[in-house]
């Protein structure tokens, strides 16, 4: 009796539910609508209605989307720098979350408070030097000029979310480790990252939603039409084609969704908590 | 629930003890740890963000030298209409956007902890938006309110005999579409935030309640939504900081357009920069967002009292 008085009346559950039936279809529509568009064949884009069903399952568009763009090599780029960031940015991240938990050197707080300065200011502001800086060494147009900004810019999210999970690893684990003859590095290794697992799964999902979808670097840094991450490579050509081919477009917009989606339905929760514990755009 | 390995402070011989507490407070044997983060962060955000404060005291367009020329940039600033209504827009985009998300979120994660079945299902739906890019998103809703061939908006609107209507080139809707695109990407966040918070409340709290007569409406408004009143503020900051440095939604949908409606302080930034090539101004700009994010966080928290 008790529980039930923890929800609502049935009624009004009913009526909740209606509601967040409604909301949902909002929220959800516009993904599946340029889903079901991408299948529609030409005739039915030009003539039919845009609400309207496809008719049947046509993948012709897919196959322009394709042979007309580089996205498959978009697809590549997008993963070479999404990966090789990600890696990277652990590697420097998780021990400076350990030395700063962990360590507790002096001034370990001063330099988590450094650190998180970079989640306070746009990377706007670290733009223009980035750009002159990577054209004077060459390195516009190449897989560096978008891993060291995104590296970077991600470091003080990563640091932030190991540092909270490293804090609850009880001291006297490792303290044990060190009596047993262990070094720091080996402590750091066989003790506090295995027991990160968790942490590092959600800072693995996080970054790449980030780095998949990342707008401003690539925009800016990634300039030659083979070098483009899925996002610009999908902006310039709707820009081509937006007007003229409707079905290749729809299917590009869903090539670049497919990844982040996939990912997501696999490690909905892991997504949910990186992206909860770190929503600063 | 001791592991193996689990010795507690008293076993711990004092010598060793103390070794230990000289090689992890002591600093010496924690650098290798955080410097190489340190350094990487210096170099690559803390430099250039110090380099664009001193481009934007000179006169520059990347070609020539660089001509001293003290506050001119920002003086020119405060004249130049384009960035007021740059600066006016993105309160408004900050403001608005704001409200819609923390409402919007709030009231997705009350509905969701309502009901009894299917919770986890509805979250995850509803976080679908927060993982597609604001490219595919932006591309998305543009063809939605497209005109020609019509967009489901316009479809919809000539089904019950209205006139088409161009949504983005309308200047007086353009700023609040943008607004109202980007809310919809992240307006999951802020609602999966609120549904963990409210969650977490004290089931016992909740049962004392029950038992002192209050039903589940009292319980909410008089126990749970004070009691997540911290995340709320916590998340308006992230919120207010996150607005103002907008830039995507409006740079790909609108280009800023029709003229300058939806321009925000961000995209004239980067067109000031990269499209016109005026370096020290673009600069100052800036200068000018990032002030303006710090102090937006200040104020915040100040006003929930956070002395953190």
């Amino acid at each position: 009796m008790n529980m039930k008085k923890m929800h609502p009346g049935k009624a009004t559950q009913g009526i909740v539910y209606a509601i967040i039936a409604v909301i949902a279809l909002v929220q959800i529509y516009p993904i599946i609508w340029v889903m079901l568009s991408s299948l529609k064949t030409p005739t039915e884009l030009t003539n039919g209605l845009s609400y309207q069903l496809p008719k049947g399952i046509y993948f012709g568009n897919y196959a322009r989307a394709f042979s007309q763009s580089n996205l498959l090599r978009y697809l590549l780029n997008s993963s070479v720098v999404a990966v090789v960031t990600i890696v990277v940015t652990i590697a420097l991240g998780a021990p400076a979350a350990f030395a700063i938990e962990k360590l507790r050197f002096r001034g370990s707080g001063k330099v988590m408070s450094y650190l998180l300065l970079g989640l306070l200011v746009p990377s706007f502001a670290a733009l223009l030097p980035l750009f002159e800086a990577f054209n004077k060494i060459g390195i516009n147009n190449t897989y560096l000029a978008l891993i060291i900004p995104q590296m970077a810019f991600n470091l003080p999210m990563c640091v932030y979310l190991y540092a909270g999970f490293m804090k609850d690893i009880p001291d006297s684990l490792l303290e044990a480790g060190w009596i047993d003859g262990a070094s720091t590095w080996q402590v750091f290794t066989n003790i506090v990252l295995p027991l990160s697992r968790n942490t590092t799964v959600t800072v693995i999902t996080y970054n790449f939603v980030f780095i998949w979808n990342e707008f401003v670097f690539a925009n800016t840094f990634m300039t030659s039409p083979e070098m483009k991450t899925l996002p610009i490579g999908l902006n310039d050509f709707v820009g081509m084609f937006g007007q003229t081919d409707l079905g290749a477009t729809y299917s590009a917009i869903v090539v670049s969704m497919i990844p982040t989606l996939i990912l997501y339905f696999f490690l909905n929760k892991q997504v949910i908590a990186g992206m909860a514990a770190g929503a600063v755009k | 629930m001791r592991s193996a390995l689990h010795l507690s402070k008293a076993e711990v011989s004092p010598r060793v003890s103390a070794k230990n507490h000289r090689q992890t407070r002591g600093g010496g044997a924690a650098w290798p740890y955080f410097m190489p983060a340190v350094v990487v962060f210096t170099i690559i955000v803390v430099v250039p963000i110090l380099w664009t404060l001193v481009v934007s005291l000179f006169k520059w367009n990347g070609i020539g030298g660089m001509k001293f020329a003290g506050l001119a940039n920002f003086q020119h600033m405060i004249s130049d209409p384009v960035f007021r209504q740059a600066f006016v827009n993105n309160l408004i985009f900050t403001l608005l956007g704001t409200c819609a998300q923390m409402f919007g979120g709030l009231v997705m994660s009350l509905l969701l902890i309502c009901i009894e079945h299917f919770r986890n299902f509805m979250r995850t739906v509803y976080f679908v938006p927060c993982v597609i890019s604001s490219v595919a998103i932006s591309q998305i809703f543009s063809q939605l309110l497209a005109v020609s061939p019509p967009g489901v908006f316009n479809s919809i609107i000539q089904a019950f005999g209205g006139q088409p209507h161009a949504f983005l080139s309308d200047p007086k809707l353009a700023l609040v579409l943008v607004t109202l695109i980007d809310a919809y990407k992240f307006a999951g966040i802020y609602m999966v935030i609120y549904y963990a918070a409210l969650q977490s409340v004290d089931q016992e709290v909740l049962e004392a309640a029950l038992i002192d007569g209050c039903n589940w409406w009292q319980q909410l408004i008089y126990i749970r939504i004070p009691l997540i009143r911290a995340v709320v503020e916590v998340s308006m900051v992230m919120l207010v900081s996150g607005c103002l440095k907008g830039f995507d939604v409006s740079y790909v949908l609108t280009a800023g357009g029709p003229g300058s409606s939806s321009e925000l302080v961000s995209t004239y930034l980067y067109k000031t920069i990269f499209l016109s090539g005026n370096f020290g101004y673009g600069s100052a700009i800036s200068v000018f967002l990032a002030v303006e994010c710090l102090v937006a966080i200040w104020i915040l928290r100040k006003l929930f009292g956070k002395d953190e």
